[in-house]
């Protein structure tokens, strides 16, 4: 059922952590990212945690290959733009009528590795967490069991949503519409395509409804469950040691300057 | 409260899982088709917030962007609060009776755009360093060459953005309830936002 999800199955240390303790880490690393007021901050967080936690998990390649083709086109963006556009930088490299400027390659260039912290950590929860685990063990701390329903439901929707697009499409094609060619050509065709393909899919949520209602979706009371997540009582710990740092750490970020004064001035 | 509980009944449920469906299939569509202006990737969170409340559609949003997130996408993350001031704003003018002048309609389109484009700036700016990754980041390079700053140049280019994409979804969304047969409609919890009440009234029907 996690076939198009980013999930990839195996039997190691990094997938037997508690999905919570996943999601807790990857939050910590992208608070740490954030803070830490070095430049080079996004790509020490990402060699010396991302990296290593997705070598544990097995899961560095497929990181990667996701990763690089995330933050590639920002990158070339930032370095373009920010490089030879920053309002009165300091000129480096001259390129005909342009410049680039120092200030500009700086900034895309700690940018570039806050997202590389950032995209890795959230990769490095969706390769390496069921997402039947990580619901079941949201559902375990309250959170409603409609709402766990809606996103396993989705996942499992949207391949059959695809592959009725990829019929629509056909079927228009078939009847002269142009899916390909100039902007106005892609743009006129995108109506024909959507229309069907939303309308379609709508009509059939009053019978969904019909089957949940079968099935005591309603119900009030408790539920219980088929499967247990297992929550060992070091990754509590952990968690709460990283949530409290990353509060410290958020804390420092705010007062660095009062601090600085205060140490300039003593 | 209590209206709370009449809009999340069963079928809104059901109605937002094929909404978030739809917007990430949509969403990939327009993107790979790579036109320019238009993401069109909360038309089932504007549908949501119309037929099923605001607090339905913010559900919708928020949801949509974190789902991107698992199904490999996670760039839009960081933007899903503003997926759910989409829905909740949708939800508002459905409730104010916009859908029913199409004029109105549309002018939701255009504040929730502008809304979205001041709201998502400051996370293009900060996050992403002022750009997108995407064809519209020569609007961004055009803004900051005739020096504006990094956070204007994001708002420059989102505001060009994000009104014609509000605007071109909350038609869409026109079209398609436009379409959907009243019987489906009026099962929904805020059918009255879209229907008359004499597509509501059983003799009237019975005499069509």
């Amino acid at each position: 059922m996690t076939a198009n999800t980013l999930y990839i199955d195996q039997d190691r240390g990094f997938q037997r952590l508690n999905p919570l303790t996943k999601l807790v880490i990857s939050l910590f690393l992208i608070i740490l990212a954030l803070v830490l007021p070095c430049m080079w901050a996004g790509y020490i967080v990402f060699l010396l945690a991302v990296v290593p936690l997705a070598l544990w998990g097995g899961i560095l390649r497929p990181l990667w290959s996701a990763l690089w083709k995330i933050v590639l086109p920002f990158a070339i963006s930032m370095f373009v733009i920010q490089g030879l556009f920053w309002t009165g930088g300091t000129p480096v490299v001259a390129l005909g009528p342009f410049s680039l400027k120092a200030e500009g390659l700086i900034f895309a260039t700690r940018i570039t590795g806050r997202l590389l912290a950032i995209m890795g950590s959230f990769l490095l929860v969706s390769l390496g967490t069921a997402p039947d685990d990580l619901m079941i063990s949201l559902e375990q701390r309250g959170v409603p069991n409609s709402i766990t329903y809606i996103i396993l439901s989705t996942i499992q929707l949207v391949p059959g949503l695809q592959a009725r697009s990829e019929k629509i499409r056909d079927a228009q094609r078939a009847r002269g519409l142009e899916t390909e060619g100039n902007i106005i050509q892609r743009t006129r065709s995108m109506l024909p395509l959507v229309e069907p393909l939303v309308l379609g899919s709508i009509i059939d949520v009053d019978e969904r409804a019909i089957a949940l209602e079968a099935r005591g979706f309603s119900r009030e009371g408790d539920k219980t469950f088929y499967r247990t997540v297992e929550d060992r009582r070091w990754e509590q710990t952990l968690r709460w040691v990283l949530a409290v740092s990353a509060l410290f750490l958020i804390l420092g970020r705010i007062l660095w300057p009062f601090i600085g004064r205060f140490l300039g001035g003593g | 409260m209590e209206r709370l509980k009449k809009d999340f009944t069963t079928i809104t449920f059901a109605l937002i899982v094929v909404a978030l469906a739809i917007n990430i299939v949509v969403g990939t569509i327009v993107f790979q088709t790579k036109i320019p202006f238009v993401y069109l990737d909360q038309i089932g969170t504007v549908l949501v917030g119309l037929v099923a409340g605001p607090w339905a559609g913010l559900l919708t949003g928020v949801l949509t962007n974190l789902l991107w997130g698992l199904l490999g996408n996670p760039g839009y993350v960081p933007y899903a609060p503003i997926a759910g001031v989409i829905g909740l704003m949708a939800g508002w003018f459905g409730s104010m009776g916009w859908y029913k002048s199409w004029w109105k309609w549309l002018l939701g389109g255009l504040i929730t755009g502008l809304v979205a484009a001041l709201l998502s700036a400051p996370i293009t700016a900060y996050l992403y360093g002022g750009v997108t990754g995407a064809g519209t980041d020569l609007l961004t390079g055009m803004f900051r060459a005739t020096g504006s700053s990094i956070m204007e140049a994001a708002l420059g280019q989102g505001l060009i953005t994000d009104l014609i994409d509000k605007t071109v979804s909350f038609f869409v969304v026109w079209l398609i309830i436009k379409a959907l047969p009243t019987t489906l409609l009026s099962r929904f919890p805020r059918s009255e936002n879209v229907l008359e009440a004499s597509d509501l009234d059983l003799d009237s029907v019975l005499d069509q």
